[in-house]
C-alpha cells in the first residue's frame, strides 16, 4: 500500500477543475489509503471482547472490585462497535479473500457486549450509507437532534419500549424483505432473548448488581455515546442527502481518540473502505478537494 | 403459533423485565444496604419491579 500522497500533484487552485477532474484527483488520493490488513482494528475487536469476558469471572469470584470493573466494562462496550464496523464494510477482507473468515469473526464477535448481531448491524448500516439523512429510509435518522444535549436526551427517549426509533432497525429489515434480512431479524430476536435470559439468571442467582455494572448499565451508556459520536455529530443537522453534504468533519472537545475518530467520518462516507485508523491522514490529504467540493468542514 | 407467542412475549417484555430483573436487583440492593422494612425484600422488589414494568408495558416508556 502506497501512502505517498506527495506523488499526487495537487494544482494550486482547484476551483477551475471540472467535476470529473476533481473526482479523478479525489480517487487517486483516496486509493492510497486503502488496502492492507488493519491489524489495529482486528486486535482491538478481539482483545476488547477478551477483556470484557474476563471481567465476569473476576467480579463473580470477588477478585476484582465492581467499582474498578464497571468503568472498564463501560469502555469495553463503548469500544465494541467499531471493529465490527470495519468488518461490515469488508475492510479486513473481502468475500473470496483468504482471510474473509477473519473479517467475519471480528464482525460477529466484537459487538457481543453491545447485543447487536453482526447481520443486523451490517444490513442496516449499509442502508444508512445508501440513504444517509433520508427521513424515511435512513435507519439512523432517529438520532437527529437540535444539539448535543438534545442528542443525549433523544438517545434515552429512543430506547423506550414504545418509541418509533427503537423499532427502526426492525422496520428496515422488514422493508428489505430479503432472506438475509429475515434471517437477521430472527438472529436479533435470539440475541435479545439470550441477553435477557442471562440477565434474569444472574439476577435470580444473587448476581444482579454484577449484571447491572458489567453489562446492563455499560450497554446503555455505550449506546448513547456511540449514537452521539457515530451518528449524531458527523451528520448534524442531518438535513442534506448529497454525497458531499450528508456528513461533515468537526472538531470534538474530547479529541480524536475520545470521539473514536469520528471527526473524520466524512472520509468514511466518501470512501467506506478506508480503514478507520487511516481516515485522519486521508482527510488531511483530501482536504483541498473537499473544500473545492463544498463539503462542510466545521473547525477542522 | 410461535409468531403469536413470540409477539406476545416481546409486547409484554417490559413487565417481564420488571419481574425478572428489576425485582431481584431491588432485593439484592436492599439486602446489601441492610434496609429492613418489615417485609421480605423480594416482595418489595416484585411490587416495585412489577408495577414499573407494567407501567412501561402500558405506556411504552420506563421514564
Amino acid at each position: 500500500m502506497d501512502m505517498n500522497v506527495s506523488s499526487v500533484t495537487l494544482p494550486e487552485d482547484l476551483s477551475g477543475l471540472s467535476s470529473q477532474d476533481l473526482m479523478r484527483l479525489e480517487k487517486q488520493i483516496a486509493d492510497r489509503f486503502m488496502g492492507g490488513l488493519p491489524w489495529g482494528s482486528i486486535s482491538w475487536g478481539l482483545g476488547n471482547l477478551a477483556v470484557w469476558l474476563s471481567l465476569w469471572p473476576l467480579t463473580l469470584s470477588g477478585i476484582l472490585p465492581l467499582w474498578i470493573a464497571f468503568p472498564i466494562a463501560t469502555l469495553n462496550v463503548m469500544l465494541s462497535y467499531l471493529p465490527s464496523h470495519e468488518a461490515q464494510h469488508r475492510i479486513i477482507a473481502q468475500e473470496g479473500d483468504k482471510l474473509f473468515w477473519l473479517n467475519e469473526l471480528v464482525g460477529h464477535l466484537s459487538t457481543i457486549p453491545l447485543v447487536v448481531p453482526y447481520d443486523v448491524a451490517r444490513l442496516t448500516h449499509l442502508e444508512h450509507h445508501k440513504h444517509t439523512n433520508d427521513p424515511e429510509l435512513d435507519p439512523d435518522i432517529g438520532t437527529k437532534a437540535k444539539g448535543p444535549w438534545h442528542s443525549i436526551l433523544n438517545s434515552i427517549r429512543n430506547r423506550q419500549p414504545g418509541s418509533k426509533a427503537s423499532a427502526s432497525y426492525g422496520a428496515t429489515l422488514q422493508r428489505l424483505g430479503t432472506p438475509a434480512a429475515q434471517r437477521a431479524g430472527l438472529i436479533a430476536l435470539a440475541f435479545q432473548l439470550s441477553y435477557l435470559a442471562i440477565l434474569f439468571t444472574l439476577a435470580w442467582t444473587g448476581h444482579a448488581v454484577v449484571a447491572v455494572l458489567i453489562w446492563w448499565l455499560p450497554r446503555h451508556i455505550a449506546q448513547t455515546y456511540i449514537q452521539f459520536y457515530l451518528s449524531w455529530a458527523p451528520h448534524h443537522p442531518g438535513t442534506e442527502t448529497g454525497r458531499y453534504r450528508n456528513t461533515r468533519s468537526f472538531r470534538s472537545l474530547v479529541g480524536n481518540i475520545g470521539s473514536m475518530g469520528m471527526q473524520f467520518h466524512i472520509i468514511h462516507h466518501l470512501y467506506p473502505r478506508i480503514p478507520l485508523m487511516r481516515t485522519p491522514a486521508a482527510y488531511w490529504a483530501l482536504k483541498p478537494v473537499l473544500e473545492a467540493r463544498g463539503c462542510r468542514l466545521d473547525g477542522l | 403459533m410461535i409468531r403469536v407467542i413470540l409477539g406476545s412475549l416481546m409486547k409484554n417484555m417490559p413487565f417481564l423485565f420488571g419481574i425478572g430483573f428489576l425485582a431481584p436487583l431491588i432485593k439484592e440492593v436492599l439486602v446489601l444496604w441492610h434496609v429492613s422494612l418489615g417485609v421480605p425484600p423480594l416482595a418489595i422488589g416484585l411490587v416495585i419491579g412489577g408495577t414499573w414494568g407494567a407501567f412501561a408495558t402500558w405506556s411504552g416508556r420506563w421514564i
